[in-house]
Protein backbone atom coordinates (compact mmCIF):
# COMPACT_ATOMS: atom_id res chain seq x y z
CA UNK A 1 0.00 0.00 0.00
CA UNK A 2 1.06 3.51 -0.46
CA UNK A 3 1.37 6.07 1.69
CA UNK A 4 1.95 9.64 1.29
CA UNK A 5 3.32 12.24 3.66
CA UNK A 6 2.99 16.26 3.73
CA UNK A 7 5.85 18.06 2.97
CA UNK A 8 7.32 21.04 4.99
CA UNK A 9 7.91 22.80 2.33
CA UNK A 10 4.33 22.44 0.82
CA UNK A 11 2.71 23.73 4.36
CA UNK A 12 1.51 27.36 4.98
CA UNK A 13 0.81 29.28 8.42
CA UNK A 14 -2.58 29.62 7.93
CA UNK A 15 -3.29 26.22 6.53
CA UNK A 16 -6.52 24.50 7.71
CA UNK A 17 -6.10 21.10 8.43
CA UNK A 18 -9.48 18.69 7.46
CA UNK A 19 -12.33 18.16 9.49
CA UNK A 20 -12.73 14.23 10.98
CA UNK A 21 -15.14 12.99 12.87
CA UNK A 22 -16.06 10.14 15.07
CA UNK A 23 -18.85 8.49 16.44
CA UNK A 24 -18.00 7.88 20.13
CA UNK A 25 -20.26 4.94 21.01
CA UNK A 26 -19.83 3.14 24.20
CA UNK A 27 -17.96 0.28 22.73
CA UNK A 28 -15.54 2.88 21.96
CA UNK A 29 -15.04 3.89 25.17
CA UNK A 30 -14.80 0.78 27.03
CA UNK A 31 -12.49 -0.28 24.21
CA UNK A 32 -9.85 2.55 24.38
CA UNK A 33 -10.42 2.31 27.74
CA UNK A 34 -8.93 -1.37 27.73
CA UNK A 35 -6.59 -0.87 25.19
CA UNK A 36 -5.12 2.03 26.90
CA UNK A 37 -5.38 -0.17 30.65
CA UNK A 38 -7.22 2.49 32.09
CA UNK A 39 -9.82 -0.33 34.34
CA UNK A 40 -11.09 2.80 36.13
CA UNK A 41 -14.27 2.27 36.58
CA UNK A 42 -16.09 5.47 35.00
CA UNK A 43 -15.21 4.52 31.92
CA UNK A 44 -16.74 1.08 31.78
CA UNK A 45 -19.47 1.34 34.88
CA UNK A 46 -22.36 3.15 33.99
CA UNK A 47 -23.76 3.55 37.86
CA UNK A 48 -20.15 3.65 38.77
CA UNK A 49 -19.83 6.55 36.86
CA UNK A 50 -23.54 7.84 37.62
CA UNK A 51 -22.30 7.66 41.41
CA UNK A 52 -19.24 9.54 40.83
CA UNK A 53 -21.07 12.67 39.22
CA UNK A 54 -21.15 12.50 35.73
CA UNK A 55 -24.50 11.13 33.38
CA UNK A 56 -22.86 8.26 32.11
CA UNK A 57 -18.85 6.47 31.26
CA UNK A 58 -16.74 8.64 29.77
CA UNK A 59 -13.50 8.61 27.38
CA UNK A 60 -9.93 8.38 29.60
CA UNK A 61 -7.49 10.67 29.23
CA UNK A 62 -5.01 8.78 27.20
CA UNK A 63 -7.79 8.15 24.08
CA UNK A 64 -8.04 11.48 24.08
CA UNK A 65 -4.46 11.82 23.39
CA UNK A 66 -4.37 8.92 21.23
CA UNK A 67 -7.41 10.31 19.26
CA UNK A 68 -5.77 13.97 19.36
CA UNK A 69 -2.27 11.82 17.94
CA UNK A 70 -4.44 10.03 15.19
CA UNK A 71 -5.92 13.65 13.87
CA UNK A 72 -2.49 14.66 13.83
CA UNK A 73 -0.55 12.05 11.87
CA UNK A 74 -3.60 10.91 9.80
CA UNK A 75 -3.24 14.71 8.62
CA UNK A 76 0.30 14.83 8.41
CA UNK A 77 0.84 11.26 6.76
CA UNK A 78 3.65 8.71 8.30
CA UNK A 79 6.88 10.69 7.93
CA UNK A 80 5.39 13.77 10.46
CA UNK A 81 6.65 13.14 13.84
CA UNK A 82 5.33 14.20 16.69
CA UNK A 83 7.46 16.17 19.24
CA UNK A 84 5.05 17.53 21.15
CA UNK A 85 1.48 17.76 22.48
CA UNK A 86 -0.47 20.02 24.56
CA UNK A 87 -3.26 19.34 26.00
CA UNK A 88 -6.00 21.24 27.78
CA UNK A 89 -9.25 19.14 28.86
CA UNK A 90 -12.59 20.85 28.51
CA UNK A 91 -16.28 18.48 28.84
CA UNK A 92 -16.27 15.43 28.90
CA UNK A 93 -17.01 13.07 25.69
CA UNK A 94 -20.17 10.37 26.17
CA UNK A 95 -21.00 7.83 24.32
CA UNK A 96 -23.47 8.85 21.34
CA UNK A 97 -21.02 12.26 21.56
CA UNK A 98 -19.61 12.84 17.75
CA UNK A 99 -15.85 14.22 18.26
CA UNK A 100 -15.11 16.66 15.70
CA UNK A 101 -11.38 17.76 14.94
CA UNK A 102 -10.20 20.80 13.37
CA UNK A 103 -6.95 22.33 13.09
CA UNK A 104 -4.87 25.06 11.95
CA UNK A 105 -0.86 25.71 10.92
CA UNK A 106 -0.44 28.26 13.57
CA UNK A 107 3.89 28.77 12.82
CA UNK A 108 6.23 27.12 10.40
CA UNK A 109 9.88 27.30 11.43
CA UNK A 110 12.99 25.19 11.09
CA UNK A 111 15.02 24.32 14.64
CA UNK A 112 18.01 22.11 15.15
CA UNK A 113 18.21 20.88 11.41
CA UNK A 114 14.40 20.25 11.96
CA UNK A 115 11.64 21.59 9.85
CA UNK A 116 8.55 21.70 12.09
CA UNK A 117 5.42 23.33 12.55
CA UNK A 118 3.12 24.19 15.18
CA UNK A 119 -0.72 23.09 14.82
CA UNK A 120 -3.48 24.70 16.69
CA UNK A 121 -6.23 21.87 17.05
CA UNK A 122 -9.33 21.54 18.94
CA UNK A 123 -11.51 17.95 19.44
CA UNK A 124 -15.24 19.56 19.75
CA UNK A 125 -18.14 17.28 20.61
CA UNK A 126 -21.14 17.95 18.28
CA UNK A 127 -23.72 18.40 21.96
CA UNK A 128 -21.52 19.89 24.64
CA UNK A 129 -18.52 22.22 23.08
CA UNK A 130 -15.11 21.56 23.39
CA UNK A 131 -13.71 18.39 24.75
CA UNK A 132 -9.68 19.29 24.16
CA UNK A 133 -7.83 21.76 22.59
CA UNK A 134 -4.14 22.85 22.47
CA UNK A 135 -1.10 23.02 20.29
CA UNK A 136 1.04 20.29 18.92
CA UNK A 137 4.78 20.57 17.26
CA UNK A 138 5.22 17.93 14.38
CA UNK A 139 8.45 17.56 12.15
CA UNK A 140 7.57 16.93 8.58
CA UNK A 141 9.85 15.87 5.69
CA UNK A 142 11.61 18.69 3.98
CA UNK B 1 -2.62 36.31 54.85
CA UNK B 2 -0.07 33.48 55.37
CA UNK B 3 -1.26 29.81 53.55
CA UNK B 4 0.20 27.35 55.47
CA UNK B 5 -1.09 24.52 53.19
CA UNK B 6 0.65 26.68 50.60
CA UNK B 7 3.42 27.04 52.34
CA UNK B 8 3.55 23.11 52.89
CA UNK B 9 3.13 22.08 49.10
CA UNK B 10 6.46 24.73 48.29
CA UNK B 11 8.39 22.78 50.37
CA UNK B 12 7.57 19.49 48.62
CA UNK B 13 8.18 20.86 45.56
CA UNK B 14 11.22 18.14 43.61
CA UNK B 15 9.73 15.41 45.51
CA UNK B 16 10.33 12.15 43.14
CA UNK B 17 8.84 8.81 43.35
CA UNK B 18 9.72 5.47 41.35
CA UNK B 19 11.22 4.46 39.61
CA UNK B 20 8.45 2.35 38.29
CA UNK B 21 8.90 -0.03 35.85
CA UNK B 22 6.17 -1.41 32.95
CA UNK B 23 4.33 -4.30 33.50
CA UNK B 24 5.40 -5.37 29.80
CA UNK B 25 7.89 -4.51 27.51
CA UNK B 26 6.58 -2.12 24.02
CA UNK B 27 5.27 -5.03 22.18
CA UNK B 28 3.15 -5.72 18.84
CA UNK B 29 -0.15 -7.25 20.33
CA UNK B 30 -0.51 -3.86 22.62
CA UNK B 31 0.17 -1.54 19.44
CA UNK B 32 -2.05 -3.79 17.43
CA UNK B 33 -4.86 -3.29 20.19
CA UNK B 34 -4.17 0.34 20.50
CA UNK B 35 -4.86 1.42 17.07
CA UNK B 36 -7.63 -1.30 16.22
CA UNK B 37 -9.43 0.81 19.16
CA UNK B 38 -8.40 4.41 18.44
CA UNK B 39 -8.48 3.55 14.47
CA UNK B 40 -5.14 4.93 13.85
CA UNK B 41 -3.88 3.23 10.39
CA UNK B 42 -0.66 5.06 10.54
CA UNK B 43 1.53 2.28 8.83
CA UNK B 44 4.73 3.26 11.43
CA UNK B 45 2.18 1.08 13.83
CA UNK B 46 0.43 -1.42 11.57
CA UNK B 47 2.34 -2.19 8.51
CA UNK B 48 5.51 -4.43 9.07
CA UNK B 49 6.26 -3.92 5.18
CA UNK B 50 6.13 -0.05 5.22
CA UNK B 51 7.98 0.16 8.84
CA UNK B 52 10.95 -1.73 7.93
CA UNK B 53 11.75 0.21 5.31
CA UNK B 54 11.36 3.63 7.73
CA UNK B 55 14.04 5.08 9.70
CA UNK B 56 13.15 2.98 12.54
CA UNK B 57 13.32 -0.31 10.57
CA UNK B 58 10.20 -1.98 12.29
CA UNK B 59 7.13 -0.77 13.76
CA UNK B 60 7.27 1.68 16.32
CA UNK B 61 4.42 2.06 19.18
CA UNK B 62 2.11 5.33 18.82
CA UNK B 63 3.99 7.70 21.17
CA UNK B 64 0.75 8.71 22.71
CA UNK B 65 0.97 5.12 24.18
CA UNK B 66 3.65 5.60 26.46
CA UNK B 67 1.47 5.44 29.60
CA UNK B 68 -0.68 2.35 28.91
CA UNK B 69 2.62 0.67 29.37
CA UNK B 70 2.81 1.86 32.96
CA UNK B 71 -0.54 1.79 34.56
CA UNK B 72 -0.57 -0.26 37.71
CA UNK B 73 -2.07 -3.71 37.21
CA UNK B 74 -5.50 -4.64 38.65
CA UNK B 75 -4.27 -7.63 39.89
CA UNK B 76 -1.97 -9.02 41.90
CA UNK B 77 -2.19 -6.21 44.87
CA UNK B 78 0.94 -4.56 45.19
CA UNK B 79 1.59 -5.72 48.53
CA UNK B 80 4.67 -3.49 49.33
CA UNK B 81 3.10 -0.84 47.95
CA UNK B 82 4.91 3.14 49.16
CA UNK B 83 2.33 6.15 47.78
CA UNK B 84 3.47 7.97 44.96
CA UNK B 85 4.41 11.74 44.68
CA UNK B 86 0.53 12.02 43.11
CA UNK B 87 -1.05 9.62 45.77
CA UNK B 88 1.06 11.45 48.41
CA UNK B 89 -0.51 15.18 47.66
CA UNK B 90 -3.89 13.66 46.99
CA UNK B 91 -3.64 11.98 51.00
CA UNK B 92 -2.48 15.74 51.90
CA UNK B 93 -5.67 17.57 49.65
CA UNK B 94 -7.97 15.33 50.98
CA UNK B 95 -7.14 15.44 54.71
CA UNK B 96 -6.91 19.37 54.46
CA UNK B 97 -10.27 19.72 53.09
CA UNK B 98 -9.88 19.73 49.26
CA UNK B 99 -10.87 16.28 48.59
CA UNK B 100 -12.72 16.76 44.27
CA UNK B 101 -10.24 16.72 42.00
CA UNK B 102 -10.20 17.32 38.39
CA UNK B 103 -7.62 17.26 35.41
CA UNK B 104 -7.13 20.26 33.73
CA UNK B 105 -4.39 20.01 31.41
CA UNK B 106 -1.08 17.54 30.20
CA UNK B 107 1.73 17.51 27.32
CA UNK B 108 3.30 15.11 26.48
CA UNK B 109 6.85 15.77 25.11
CA UNK B 110 8.63 12.94 23.03
CA UNK B 111 12.91 12.62 22.55
CA UNK B 112 12.92 8.88 21.66
CA UNK B 113 10.78 6.48 19.68
CA UNK B 114 9.29 3.04 21.61
CA UNK B 115 10.29 -0.31 19.58
CA UNK B 116 9.18 -3.67 20.44
CA UNK B 117 11.05 -4.95 23.06
CA UNK B 118 11.83 -1.79 25.10
CA UNK B 119 11.53 -1.98 28.53
CA UNK B 120 9.95 1.50 30.09
CA UNK B 121 9.66 2.58 33.75
CA UNK B 122 8.95 6.33 34.73
CA UNK B 123 9.29 8.54 37.85
CA UNK B 124 6.61 10.70 39.06
CA UNK B 125 8.32 14.22 40.72
CA UNK B 126 6.08 17.13 41.93
CA UNK B 127 6.83 20.10 39.65
CA UNK B 128 4.93 22.99 41.13
CA UNK B 129 1.46 24.45 43.04
CA UNK B 130 -0.68 27.41 42.41
CA UNK B 131 -1.55 29.60 45.44
CA UNK B 132 -5.42 29.23 46.43
CA UNK B 133 -7.23 29.74 43.10
CA UNK B 134 -11.16 30.27 43.34
CA UNK B 135 -12.47 29.05 40.05
CA UNK B 136 -16.34 28.07 38.60
CA UNK B 137 -16.22 24.61 40.83
CA UNK B 138 -14.44 25.40 44.05
CA UNK B 139 -11.44 26.96 45.60
CA UNK B 140 -7.89 24.76 45.49
CA UNK B 141 -4.89 24.71 44.03
CA UNK B 142 -3.32 23.46 40.75
CA UNK B 143 -1.14 20.74 41.49
CA UNK B 144 1.48 19.71 38.27
CA UNK B 145 3.74 16.69 38.79
CA UNK B 146 5.98 15.69 35.88
CA UNK B 147 6.22 12.00 34.66
CA UNK B 148 9.47 10.78 33.21
CA UNK B 149 9.63 8.00 30.76
CA UNK B 150 12.60 6.56 30.24
CA UNK B 151 13.83 3.20 28.35
CA UNK B 152 16.09 0.63 29.17
CA UNK B 153 19.19 2.49 28.11
CA UNK B 154 18.26 5.32 30.43
CA UNK B 155 17.04 7.09 27.40
CA UNK B 156 14.41 9.82 27.50
CA UNK B 157 11.36 8.70 26.00
CA UNK B 158 8.29 11.23 26.86
CA UNK B 159 8.68 13.78 29.75
CA UNK B 160 4.64 14.76 30.78
CA UNK B 161 3.14 17.24 32.78
CA UNK B 162 -0.03 16.64 34.13
CA UNK B 163 -1.98 19.15 35.92
CA UNK B 164 -5.29 18.51 38.49
CA UNK B 165 -6.79 21.06 40.52
CA UNK B 166 -7.92 19.73 43.97
CA UNK B 167 -10.84 21.62 45.71
CA UNK B 168 -13.60 22.22 47.70
CA UNK B 169 -16.99 23.87 46.47
CA UNK B 170 -17.78 26.72 46.92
Amino acid sequence: MEYTSIKWGAVNEGDALPEKSREITRTTVVSTAIATRDFQDVHHDHEAAKKSGTKDIFLNILTTGGLIGKYLTDWSGPEGELKKVDIKLAMPCYPGDTLVGTGSVMKKYEENGQHLVEIGYQMATASGGPHAMGTAILALPE
Amino acid sequence: MSDELYDKLQSMIGQVTGPYPANDEVNAPMIRHWCEAMQDGNPLYTDEEYAKNSKYGGIIAPPQMVQAYTVPCLWPADEDKVLNTLEILTELMDGSGFPYVVATTTSHEYFTPMLPGDKLSYTLEFASASPLKKTGLGQGYFLTVLYTYKNQNDEVVCKQPFTIFKFKLN
